[in-house]
């Protein structure tokens, strides 16, 4: 739902003209009772502390020039709705301050303060006044939410009749016609079916262009760098690098790697709960990926170096073992599957004898899958038969995530594509191509 | 108090919404719509009268009739609904709304008047009943039956007498009591708001609260029967008594009401919105951490 606060809050006369949010060393700590009671108790005994304090928001500087769009990320908890409630002026900060110039809108929360059993044209009107636009800004601008929203007959049936879709639309065509100097979002967009979201996307493309200054809050790095110029990174509270949306996308990627990591390893950590099955005679003992530099790693950029590494050791003798890999989406979409002897140049592997050992390693130049999670099957198949037979078959032995940054393409699937668009006029052709 | 009325005429609108909005959520979706604001009081008069004049036989005189008591209940209740269920709301208002609070900058000040005044507008609805019960008592005083059939009480001294019916211009005073209830509520009101927010527990206590409060005043029973009983010292120090006693007055006997008893009413009313705003608007700007 939005917000307009009207007038500019704690004057202006120190900012300069072209700011339109001045944080000055900006904090927020939320007091933290172990008991409901000792926030009475401090209230009624000043003076005495029973509370911890969590500091939500901490040392922030932030000067935003009027017109821009702002991006704010950070993962779940790092602070930023916190910030932007700072912003907006619903919460007061604990130390420092904020001077905005301008009208300020916030959509934090799409639809908030609805009530089910209203119609939706009512509550139009409701939450217009909440907003705090006059009668006369009301009747304007009603049609064009009716519009907006898309609603048809629904409008005047009670919310509580609503999909959740529908009840976003209502919420952010209310917000939309809001005309804010400046516009704080909390990944309100991230909500609704593709042909609304293009329509609020169009709508914050509009207010970019009338020179209207957005900030923009998520955790999904390709909406921020779609949307804008400069980012601000956030980490426990704390602005961790602010800078042009490439620069801190670097940082924010080691960060998700990082993190990324993290979370494989603990999946990987429990990964034997899986179907093994296979005669035995060799084992894949361990099952690595390794990023372009190397080093094992849990977590990918599309376009990556990468290479896979079975560990394996013959318990007894075997004619033809053939080591294969096969790669899957997490929800089981089978992406690849290969082995060393079905290529143009194929590796025979004859007549292990046991006690040997080795490693057999799958390599590319670059990994061409999308954002996703995905998982590594291996096979050990005894290939000397007329139908191979499994030696040592692992389920979903190895979990990795894929991190696509730049978000250029949709799927599943980086296709090394090139395009060419041309056009006829007067009988002559001009083209314009891009290449791979 | 002077920043909370401020506040509230810069958004009269949004108070005015709000109104509007909660009288028309009261009833929509029933069949029977306002007509329930009539009902209510009703059905608990009819309870009331059953428990209390035929179970457990609370008298007044031998020569009070049925209709008499029955309009001198309908006018407790009336009054008493409209602040029972203003202090009882208003307690849970900012945890109801915190949606608007945490979300929205959002005058949260307005919550509790709104709800005083749509329970004042809802009162207003169940007033013209009792002054139109009163039209009809009058005219015809034994429509209900004679003063109740059972033995004379044997004690003259102990009983408890009513004037007689009657409608005059005292019902001018309405609006002047209607104002002193309202202070006095939403004085009630704002503390009980934010004090909720540190303790979550009051909004139960409030439920029980509530019906001492209103047992504890002579809405069912006359009130020379608790001074009788050597508990006069309850009355003294309830506002809502004296409240009420002023409404019945005006209401169903016609006269002015006791203006020094209205001006006592009215000093501890200002002295509660005094207090109750000034803790409310202190601790505004941590609604939306406490919530």
């Amino acid at each position: 739902m939005s917000t307009l606060t009207k007038n500019s809050r704690e004057g202006s006369a120190e900012t300069s003209a072209g700011t339109a949010i001045f944080a000055q060393d900006l904090s927020k700590a939320y007091r933290i009772y172990d008991k409901p009671i000792h926030r009475l108790y401090e209230l009624v005994l000043p003076g005495k502390k029973l509370h911890r304090e969590f500091w939500a928001v901490r040392n922030v500087y932030l000067d935003i020039a009027r017109g821009s769009t702002v991006g704010i990320i950070g993962e779940n908890g790092a602070g930023k709705s916190s910030l932007l409630k700072l912003l907006t002026g619903i919460t007061q900060p604990t130390t420092g301050s904020v001077k905005v110039q301008g009208r300020v809108a916030s959509l934090l929360e799409l639809g908030a303060g609805f009530h089910p059993e209203f119609s939706g044209r009512d509550n139009i009107k409701l939450n217009c006044s909440v907003l705090g636009m006059s009668d006369a800004e009301i009747a304007e601008r009603y049609p064009k939410i009716v519009e907006f929203s898309e609603l048809g007959d629904f409008i005047d049936r009670p919310v509580k009749t609503y999909s959740s879709g529908m009840y976003v639309r209502l919420g952010f065509s209310v917000a939309a016609s809001v005309d804010p100097d400046i516009l704080l979002i909390d990944e309100a967009l991230s909500v609704g079916d593709e042909h609304f979201r293009g329509k609020c996307i169009n709508r914050l493309n509009d207010f970019r262009d009338q020179g209207k200054t957005i900030i923009f809050v998520s955790h999904d790095m390709g909406a921020v760098k779609s949307m804008c110029q400069w980012v601000v990174l956030m980490d426990k509270g704390e602005i961790l690098e602010q800078g042009t949306a490439e620069k801190v996308a670097d940082e924010y990627l080691k960060r998700a790697k990082a993190r990324g990591n993290e979370r494989m390893s603990a999946i990987n950590r429990g990964t034997s709960a899986y179907p093994r099955w296979g005669s035995g005679e060799i084992e894949v003992t361990d099952v690595d990926m390794l990023g372009g530099d190397g080093q094992p790693a849990h977590a990918f950029t599309t376009g990556e170096a990468f290479t896979v590494r079975l560990r394996w050791k013959a318990h007894q003798d075997t004619k033809e073992p053939v080591f294969g890999l096969g790669l899957y989406r997490s929800d089981g979409t089978y992406v690849n599957g290969s082995n060393h002897e079905w290529r143009d140049k194929p590796i025979h592997l004859r007549d292990v004898k046991a006690g040997e050992s080795g490693e057999v390693e799958m390599s590319a130049g670059a990994l061409q899958l999308l954002q996703g999670q995905y998982y590594l099957t291996t096979f050990v198949y005894e290939h000397a038969k007329a139908s191979p037979t499994a030696i040592d078959h692992r389920e979903h032995v190895h979990t990795f995530e894929v991190i696509d940054p730049r978000r250029l393409q949709h799927g599943m699937l980086f296709l090394n594509s090139r395009w060419t668009v041309r056009r006829r006029k007067d009988g002559a052709v001009t083209s314009e191509e891009s290449p791979s | 108090m002077l920043a909370l009325a401020r506040s509230l005429s810069r958004n009269r609108r949004l108070l005015g919404d709000f109104v509007v909005r909660d009288l028309r959520g009261r009833y929509i979706g029933s069949s029977m719509g306002f007509f329930w604001s009539v009902v209510y009081p009703f059905l608990n008069l009819f309870i009331y009268m059953f428990v209390f004049g035929l179970v457990l036989k609370v008298r007044f005189s031998d020569e009070v009739n049925k209709g008499q008591v029955a309009l001198w209940m309908l006018a407790g209740i009336t009054v008493w609904a409209a602040f029972g269920e203003t202090i009882s709301r208003s307690t849970n208002t900012l945890v109801e709304n915190q949606n608007l609070i945490q979300k929205v900058v959002f005058p949260s000040e307005i919550l509790p008047s709104f709800l005083c005044i749509s329970s004042l507008i809802n009162m207003c609805i169940g007033l013209p009943i009792v002054i139109l019960g009163v039209l009809v008592f009058v005219n015809f005083p034994n429509l209900l039956g004679d003063p109740l059939p059972l033995a004379p009480l044997t004690d003259p001294a102990k009983e408890m007498s009513m004037p007689p019916l009657g409608l005059g211009w005292s019902l001018l005073a309405l609006p002047l009591l209607m104002a002193l209830q309202a202070i006095f509520t939403v004085g009630i009101g704002y503390f009980l708001a934010a004090l909720n927010l540190f303790l979550r527990d009051v909004y139960h206590l409030m439920g029980v609260f509530v019906t001492v409060w209103m047992f504890a005043t002579p809405i069912f029973y006359p009130p020379q029967k608790v001074v009788m009983e050597g508990y006069g010292w309850i009355l003294a120090v309830n506002p809502m008594h004296w409240l009420i006693s002023c409404y019945r007055e005006v209401l169903i006997f016609g006269a002015w009401p006791d203006w020094l008893l209205l001006a006592k009413f009215a000093a501890i009313g200002v002295v509660l919105l005094f207090l109750g705003s000034r803790f409310f608007l202190w601790q505004k700007p941590q609604f939306p951490d406490l919530l």
